[in-house]
């Protein structure tokens, strides 16, 4: 369980976390919505310790990070798969962790079998490692301690689509075992292929958190005919608005509703059923929208 | 019966766990210095150089010279350069290449972290001296046996004193800046321009100005130093007084600005 409350972090006269609160639960994978600048890292970095909030806390089943016992056997924290020294092996990196949590050496194997990194590559240096690889490195040495709470951030950048779903089984995995993931990201399809639960947020503050299924269930139907311009005729002679969506029309109006339209009016039907997405699309596409960047890069990178 | 999700308990943290012991902490630190090729050549090309001063002091220096001490203090002065090098880059490194944040995450207790990280260096240290020794030894031996001189193997407790202390003293000095600075040029220029240019520039500046030539033993303590090794190596009340005053400066407070610094930094 990992609990944020009202947390804020000001830069000078930045605010790059803005009361922020949300909880992880343990069984769920949560995915950490945002773009590029949001306060997704800087609000990762405080919950691991590494970044003082200016108010407000971040806690994991109620214990500050800083005051976990050999914290790595408890919570894995992965913040930024490149960040590890160029000239150190795979393997060397793995064991620098292993030997710092007192963890038996064959760990070491195991883990880099879990993350597909094959011998020969885990002798290789980290400089010489794709992005993919280096990711894989960093969630091999976030399970390394055996935690039972993962933080994760960004942790599918660099990975191909093939490694998503990679990394959606292993967590998924996870989480059935009753482990607790939060994992950010700043690309929509990600989080809508890895995570239960999403918390959106932009300019430093949520926007938006729900089940998955809450979020990208959209307002009103999407519906498409055999002859869309009679349809759209009939609907606004019903007093419906209809738009055209693609290959039909968006609707706002329950799929039932315009059916029965359809029914009346006599059109015949291709598809019907309720709008997707398009509410969180739309609410993430205008939180990365030119005049967010410019905020975002004024102020202190996060 | 369903089978879909398994009953999900409460997840909690153990705070009776014992903590990341620091003989852990030194050991990981010690192979953190020696596990990448810079780090294990920075060290062999170090007791490479002593060598070859060595080898220069047996063999082309005049007869003379060829004591074990002489070759002592040879091996020290070179050393003196290099060591703290050896504890800048074990500080530096940590930001240079970010593993700052895979280190503080596995230890948050930072002060831990500095206590084994100043641990490891003058292990280190201490462990490249007593090589650097057996370097003197053979040169010494060398001296004598290949070039036919006469040699003194005699050492005494205060030559063995300036030997380690000293290099203690720049290794811990080399620690205080890699902490204030956070970067490796800029710590590594900054301990050379303490040791190299400071003691020139305070020489001529006190040869020129009288008062400032008075002055200086109390803030310039590589020449405050200079009593614990010359004459007959116990200073004086007044020369204690230089000492501790001009250590504070250069010692003590970027040690413990450094320390703050270190402890408080917000790790990216």
């Amino acid at each position: 369980m990992i609990q944020v409350e009202h947390l804020t972090k000001t830069y000078g006269g930045f605010t790059a976390v803005d009361d922020v609160s949300f909880t992880c639960r343990p069984g769920t994978v949560t995915g950490f919505l945002g773009p590029n600048g949001a306060g997704k890292s800087t609000t990762m970095r405080i919950m691991a310790g590494l970044t003082i909030a200016s108010s407000g806390k971040a806690t994991v089943s109620g214990v500050s990070y800083r005051d976990i016992p050999n914290p790595g056997t408890q919570v894995g924290v992965l913040l930024d798969a490149s960040a590890q020294h160029a000239g150190r092996t795979g393997r060397e990196v793995l064991t620098i962790g292993q030997k710092t949590m007192g963890l038996p050496a064959s760990r070491v194997d195991e883990m880099l079998d879990l993350v597909s990194l094959t011998d020969k590559e885990s002798k290789r240096r980290v400089r010489n490692y794709s992005l993919g690889m280096r990711q894989r490195l960093g969630i091999a040495h976030a399970l390394l301690g055996d935690p039972k709470i993962l933080i994760l951030d960004e942790p599918a950048n660099g990975l191909d689509p093939a490694g998503i779903h990679w990394m959606r089984s292993l967590l998924r995995e996870y989480a059935n075992r009753g482990g607790t993931v939060l994992l950010s990201s700043h690309l929509l399809h990600e989080i809508q292929i890895i995570a239960d639960e999403i918390i959106v947020i932009g300019n430093g503050r949520i926007v938006a958190q729900g089940t998955k299924e809450e979020l990208l269930r959209g307002d009103g139907t999407f519906v498409r005919a055999g002859d869309n311009a009679a349809l759209a005729a009939a609907l606004r002679d019903a007093g419906i608005a209809a738009n055209a969506s693609g290959e039909g029309l968006g609707v706002e109006a329950a799929p039932e509703k315009v059916g029965q339209v359809a029914a009346a009016a006599g059109v015949a039907l291709v598809e019907l059923r309720p709008a997707d997405g398009a509410g969180l699309e739309e609410m993430f596409l205008q939180l990365t929208a030119p005049n967010q960047r410019d905020q975002t890069t004024r102020g202190v990178p996060a | 019966m369903s089978t879909a999700s398994t009953p999900v308990t409460p997840v909690t943290i153990d705070t009776d766990r014992p903590a990341v012991p620091l003989t852990r902490l030194v050991g990981v630190e010690l192979r953190k210095s020696l596990d990448t090729r810079a780090g294990r050549w920075f060290s062999i090309s170090i007791l490479a150089l002593c060598a070859v001063v060595m080898l220069i002091l047996a063999f082309l220096v005049e007869p003379g010279n060829q004591d074990f001490s002489f070759f002592l203090s040879a091996m020290g002065g070179t050393l003196g350069y290099f060591l703290p090098i050896i504890a800048i880059m074990l500080v530096t490194s940590e930001w240079s290449q970010r593993t700052a944040l895979v280190t503080f995450s596995l230890e948050p207790r930072r002060s831990r972290v500095v206590t084994a990280k100043l641990v490891a260096g003058l292990l280190l240290s201490v462990a490249v001296l007593l090589l650097s020794m057996v370097l003197a030894a053979i040169g010494t031996g060398l001296a004598s046996g290949v070039r036919g001189l006469d040699v003194s193997w005699t050492i005494d407790g205060r030559e063995l004193f300036t030997f380690f202390v000293t290099n203690l003293i720049v290794v811990l000095i080399g620690f205080a800046f890699a902490m204030l600075l956070m970067n490796t040029p800029a710590a590594i220029v900054a301990y050379f321009v303490y040791s190299l240019v400071l003691p020139i520039v305070v020489g001529i500046v006190g040869a020129l100005i009288e008062w400032f030539g008075d002055l200086a033993p109390w803030i310039e303590f590589n020449t405050a130093q200079v009593p614990l090794f010359t004459g007959d190596g116990t200073p004086t009340g007044q020369e204690w007084a230089q000492i501790v005053t001009s250590g504070v400066i250069w010692l003590v407070l970027p040690l413990t600005f450094g320390i703050i610094r270190l402890l408080r930094a917000e790790v990216k």
